[in-house]
């Protein structure tokens, strides 16, 4: 099983050539092209996984090409951190090519659509299968590509366009730090290898210094790809992009390939504290950061977005305080448990054609199979126990109070307290109430839709149990066989952490309850009373404006400027030099007036002087 | 005979040849320019006979050549006249300044 | 048959010329296949020449040489004959520039059949200049090479002049102005070189050259004249290249030429900047070119950012493109600057890649100029709608260029930066803001065209058949180069070993 593993990313690859050839068909089983076979790609990650569960693993690599005496390998590895990501891209891309065929129904260009989701699942299962950083890279850059053509894939409307643009150049900024840090890794160690690396960091022949900066420069492609601090941006405006994309991209799966590039790399951020100390306070800002933003937004999308980037920043912050298990459980519950709130949000949105929140209401009794869906989905990441989220969001919580971070450990229940807030926020805005907007002819989506929502649904409450200080500790049984060292076992924090937990959900909740449900508590009481505050969140701690003015501004006048330099300082120079030949020479055609009798006496000066000089010098001429 | 030495010859000749190009070089008149270029083959043609006559064996070339370069003078000054001639038709004037054709 | 087979390939572009002179000059349709099918001869016994090429063989291959010229001087040591010989080979480097030559000029020629008038004066020119361009790449001593090297200026000024667009007669003439100065300043170095030490051949000069300098010093070549001609050859070649501040002619060109025009001065004729500067600079001055090469470096890094600012805020697509080109060149010096093994062949791969990448857009620009008539990326929107293969194709060359993996730009800026990193870490660090440009300034142009609403082309057809070959053939390459890069890099491992041993490594 293990040694057929390099073909599990092939077949979304197939896919996505396929579907390509098949782009001008009308028909919309092309869909079902890009479920089969990313169906068998998903039924080979299931088994290489238990195959990994068992304990094997394998590493194969050839060279690829070859410089001077050192090779350059691509190939393939499966360790525990791998086969669990295997799974997890594969089980939500095959549920949203599922989901998809019912979202997508009637688009122009159906296929392609499909083509792009394989071209995305195919580079982010290459992503995870990566023995090496470049081999990394180079898919990281392609899992870009998948998004940025998925975000645009309504091509036609200006706000896509500048969204998939924003998203590529915003990741592009962190993939030249991931860049950087792997060029210069390259340098102190000789090789790309994840293997050699670590055996580098191990024996210590890289310099601390040396090992900060590369980790930090690491940590800056995480950044960008996973929408922390301060490279977010690009995540919330990413929602231009059709839902399903965004459950699979921008909630699932490449989102988190920064937190797995972290983990994949973790030897190297564990040999430095301050890297470390740097991954936990920006995982920990983001999450309370983007976690303010969605207590005010109306679009559906952006609530569930800037929730993403939160929950990131969770993750983050469990890396950075040690929480190697913590980080990597919370990625995969949140990988289910957003995947799933997207697509109910695409089902919402699919029955009453608005984003906006505002215009919803009531949808509970219409959508009755969505709506108990999106209050699991709510549930769960707003940590209510027994569910999924309570158990990872439990264990961050504890490895970072374990670490001795206090402040993030604070920062974080606010977090968890402001998530179940603006989760139920949404709830209660969408599916209770009186219906706001134009519902007539609302229906449920179709099986095809409900399906991969039960399946994600299932999971979102079974999947905490992966992990539980009550069943056993599976998932950090399984993850100690990979080749990171695990942290100081003492992750479990003191008992009163999940109460506090709790209490933040429940407060959370009730919060949203009595204002957007009972009503006991006017809507805009907080609007009333810090109106700055709350115009600063509302318009998103204004980065994007500020960015604008600095970072946008100052590149497009340095641009002006440059091209004014090239205008009159390069070419007035050549403009000056051509001048010059041309005055002298206009000199030099002045001389020639038609006159022979001047030219005669040219003549005759030139040859007086020519005698003279053979009198005077005896007939030589040096 | 023999009192008048080569020297002389040769001044006359200069002189000769210097008012010439003089008179070729400055003069408006076609005509003019045309007499001093005869002016400057005869300063020629007096170089020739001078040396064909001092010379350490003397002979005749010189003597010859001087004929020759009389003829072409001839043949040089009716050219050189039917070209003014035709200019004259063309331009109804022989001033050398104002022929400029070259510059184009 | 081997003896020839160089020979054969230079000048097999005038056959074409001789059938064309019996063409009418009229008949459109026949000049123009006849043009394609001319280009095609070459590309042909390219490949014989390819196949003859021992891969991985060490040196020269297929070399010929005749005694040609020949003259004497009295010195001071009395009578001293310099021999002047036709001599043509090809190592890695040079076989993999010829491939593109013909490759390029092939996919140009047929991109060449929107020219809408003088065909035959078109293609007897176009001919001409493929034999400059094998010839430069193929000519083993620097007479050949100044040879062949002024053969393509005369075409290119012809071509640019007569069938560009509107400044045409500007942009030919600061063209030929500038390559002018280039090619008098390599006359000067290539007359110095030769007086000095007495041969023209390239590997005699780099032997001659790396003998101790007490040697040396016989033969009146002091460091400082060593130095001199290294800084002369580098000038002369930036300009080709070109090189900050001396590109402005190449924009104009760019913008200026036509489309088919286009794709063959920034496949291939920018390319001899590149070559020279390997051949001429790294092969033959290692020690003064390592001295050089921060400065090299730094002249690199700015032309990277430079053309990346410039086509920032550009509103016409070909001076995007143009601009990217300065930017793209500036890798090459990178990788030059850099001076090992990494360097070296990414500088050679950002060659090729560039070579085929830049020709392509400039391929669906005039495809796009032929359907809109304006090259203004204002007067574009939506070409997806109705162009989808073009849009795509586009879309991918744009991708191509901004250096996505799986594509062969990736693999030259990668290698040009990994081997700068080793050894001017920060000038390398400063360098990668450029990778940022690179993506702002390829995804506004690109997007501009291809997304957003559509707007009105007065013809809004998807590429035509003939169309295709060229954009489906560059873009197969591409991905080619950069899925299967161990191809061209075998195949020039001998080739740059060979120039690193003298840099030391």
């Amino acid at each position: 099983m293990l040694q057929m593993s390099w073909l599990i990313p092939l077949f979304p690859l197939l896919s996505f050539i396929l579907l390509l050839l098949f782009r001008k068909s009308k028909s919309e089983s092309t869909a079902w092209i890009g479920v089969l076979l990313t169906g068998i790609s998903l039924v080979m990650s299931v088994g290489v996984f238990l195959a990994v569960w068992q304990g094997e693993g394998i590493k194969t690599e050839g060279t690829w090409f070859q410089i001077g005496e050192r090779a350059i390998t691509m190939g393939f590895e499966v360790n525990p951190l791998n086969a669990l990501m295997l799974v997890i891209v594969s089980l939500v891309s095959f549920l949203v090519h599922l989901y998809s065929k019912g979202y997508m129904h009637g688009d122009e260009r159906f296929p392609v659509f499909f083509a792009y989701l394989g071209l995305f699942s195919f580079a982010m299962l290459g992503l995870v299968v990566s023995p090496n950083l470049l081999q990394l890279y180079m898919f990281w850059e392609l899992v870009g590509l998948g998004s940025f053509l998925l975000i645009g894939f309504y091509y036609f409307k200006p706000e896509a366009k500048a969204a998939a643009k924003k998203a590529f150049v915003m990741t592009r900024i962190g993939d030249v730090g991931l860049f950087i840090g792997m060029v210069l890794l390259f340098w102190q160690v000789g090789s790309f290898e994840y293997d050699e690396i670590f055996a580098s960091v191990k024996n210590g022949d890289i310099s601390s210094g040396m090992l900060t900066l590369t980790a930090l420069c690491i940590f800056v492609g995480a950044v960008g790809k996973s929408g922390q601090l301060p490279l977010h941006t690009w995540l919330p405006d990413a929602m231009e992009g059709p839902t399903p994309v965004s459950a699979l991209i921008h909630a699932a799966t490449m989102v988190a390939a920064g937190v797995y590039l972290v983990a994949a790399m973790y030897p190297l951020f564990q040999a430095s504290e301050a890297a470390l100390t740097v991954v936990a306070v920006v995982g920990g800002l983001t999450a309370i950061f983007a976690a303010s933003i969605g207590l005010m937004q109306k679009d559906i999308k952006r609530v569930l977005a800037y929730s993403t980037v939160s929950q990131l920043g969770y993750m983050m912050l469990a890396l950075g305080a040690s929480g190697y298990v913590a980080g990597i459980f919370h990625l995969t519950t949140h990988a289910f448990f957003k995947a799933l709130l997207f697509l109910a949000a695409g089902s919402v949105i699919h029955a009453v054609h608005t984003q906006n929140i505002e215009e919803m209401g009531g949808l509970w009794k219409k959508l009755r199979i969505t709506g108990p869906l999106f209050l699991i989905g709510a549930l769960a990441i707003s940590g209510v126990p027994l569910l999924s989220g309570f158990f990872s969001k439990d264990e961050i919580l504890a490895s970072t109070y374990a670490d001795g971070k206090y402040g993030l450990f604070w920062l974080a229940v606010i977090a968890a307290f402001m998530t179940a807030f603006y989760m139920f926020r949404l709830f209660f805005l969408v599916f209770t109430g009186e219906a706001r907007g134009n519902e007539k002819g609302v229906h449920e989506s179709p099986s095809v839709m409900t399906f991969p929502m039960i399946v994600l649904g299932v999971l979102a409450v079974v999947a905490g149990y992966l992990n539980t200080t009550w069943f056993g500790t599976f998932l950090s049984d399984y993850l100690a066989q990979g080749p990171v060292e695990l942290p100081h076992g003492d992750h479990h924090g003191p008992a009163w952490i999940p109460l506090v937990a709790t209490l933040a959900a429940a407060l959370g909740i009730g919060l949203a309850y009595l204002i957007y449900q009972k009503g006991t508590l006017s809507r805009d009481w907080i609007t009333r009373s810090f109106p700055s505050l709350a115009e600063v969140i509302y318009n998103k701690w204004y980065i994007d404006e500020g960015y604008d003015q600095t970072v946008v501004k100052g590149t497009r006048g340095l641009s002006k400027l440059g091209v004014l330099f090239d205008r009159y300082v390069v070419d007035g120079l050549v403009t000056a030099v051509t001048n010059g030949v041309q005055g002298l020479s206009k000199i030099g055609s002045r001389l020639q007036n038609g006159q022979v009798q001047s030219y005669g006496t040219a003549a005759i000066f030139g040859i007086v002087i020519l005698l003279l000089i053979v009198a005077l010098t005896g007939g030589y001429f040096s | 005979m023999s009192s008048v030495p080569l020297t002389a010859y040769l001044m006359l000749a200069l002189i000769l040849f210097c008012i010439g190009l003089f008179g070729a070089l400055t003069k408006r008149n076609a005509v003019i320019v045309l007499i001093s270029i005869e002016l400057m083959l005869n300063a020629v043609n007096i170089n020739l006979v001078a040396f064909a006559k001092y010379s350490i064996n003397p002979g005749l070339t010189g003597q010859i050549f001087s004929l020759f370069t009389i003829t072409v003078a001839a043949a040089e000054a009716a050219v050189g006249l039917a070209i003014l001639i035709a200019l004259y038709r063309n331009r109804q004037t022989v001033n050398v300044d104002e022929m400029d054709t070259m510059k184009r | 048959m081997n003896a020839w087979l160089l020979s054969i390939l230079i000048f097999s572009p005038l056959l074409g010329v001789l059938v064309l002179m019996f063409v009418p000059s009229n008949d459109e349709k026949s000049i123009k296949w006849l043009g394609v099918l001319g280009t095609l001869f070459p590309l042909g016994i390219a490949l014989v020449v390819l196949s003859a090429f021992k891969m991985g063989g060490e040196g020269l291959q297929l070399t010929e040489k005749f005694s040609w010229i020949s003259y004497e001087v009295f010195q001071s040591k009395g009578q001293v004959s310099y021999p002047i010989f036709y001599e043509v080979g090809v190592n890695g480097l040079s076989m993999v520039l010829i491939l593109l030559t013909a490759v390029v000029s092939v996919l140009a020629a047929i991109a060449s059949f929107s020219i809408k008038q003088n065909w035959k004066s078109y293609f007897i020119l176009f001919f001409l200049l493929e034999m400059g361009m094998l010839g430069v790449f193929a000519a083993q001593n620097l007479f050949l090479f100044f040879i062949f090297f002024e053969i393509t200026l005369i075409p290119m000024f012809f071509l640019i002049g007569r069938w560009g667009y509107l400044e045409k007669e500007k942009a030919a003439y600061s063209f030929l102005i500038y390559n002018g100065v280039g090619s008098a300043i390599l006359l000067i170095v290539f007359v110095a070189l030769f007086m000095k030490t007495g041969t023209m051949n390239f590997e005699q000069l780099a032997y001659t050259f790396s003998l101790p300098q007490a040697e040396l010093n016989q033969l009146f070549i002091t460091k400082g004249f060593k130095m001199g001609m290294l800084i002369a050859l580098l000038v002369a070649f930036a300009v080709k290249l070109p090189v900050f501040p001396l590109h402005s002619w190449m924009v104009r060109v760019h913008v200026q030429a036509p489309p088919a025009i286009v794709m063959i001065h920034s496949g291939i004729l920018l390319k001899i900047g590149a070559y020279g500067v390997i051949v001429f600079g790294a092969g033959m001055f290692p020690d003064q070119f390592k001295s050089l090469a921060f400065v090299i470096g730094l002249f690199g890094v700015i032309n990277l950012l430079y053309g990346a600012f410039l086509a920032l805020t550009q509103t016409d697509v070909k001076r995007v493109l143009a601009y990217s080109s300065v930017s793209h060149m500036g890798i090459v010096l990178i990788g030059l600057a850099a001076g090992n093994e990494f360097g070296m062949t990414g500088a050679v791969f950002q060659v090729v890649s560039h070579g085929l990448i830049s020709a392509l857009l400039f391929f669906l620009v005039g495809a796009l100029y032929e359907r809109s008539g304006s090259s203004e990326l204002s007067a574009f929107g939506g070409v997806a709608k109705r162009m989808p293969i073009l849009a795509g194709v586009f879309l991918a060359g744009g991708l191509a260029s901004l250096g996505l993996p799986g594509m062969s730009g990736f693999i030259s800026e990668f290698m040009a930066f990994l081997g700068l990193f080793e050894k001017m870490p920060v000038l390398a660090a400063v360098g990668t803001l450029g990778l940022i440009l690179t993506a702002v300034y390829v995804l506004r142009a690109v997007l501009a065209i291809t997304f957003g609403a559509e707007k009105e082309l007065h013809e809004a057809r998807d590429l035509t058949s003939s169309e295709r070959v060229p954009a489906f053939v560059l873009l197969a390459a591409i991905l080619f180069i950069g899925i299967y890069p161990a191809w061209l890099s075998d195949m020039l491992r001998p080739t740059l070993d060979a120039i690193l041993l003298g840099l030391g490594g």
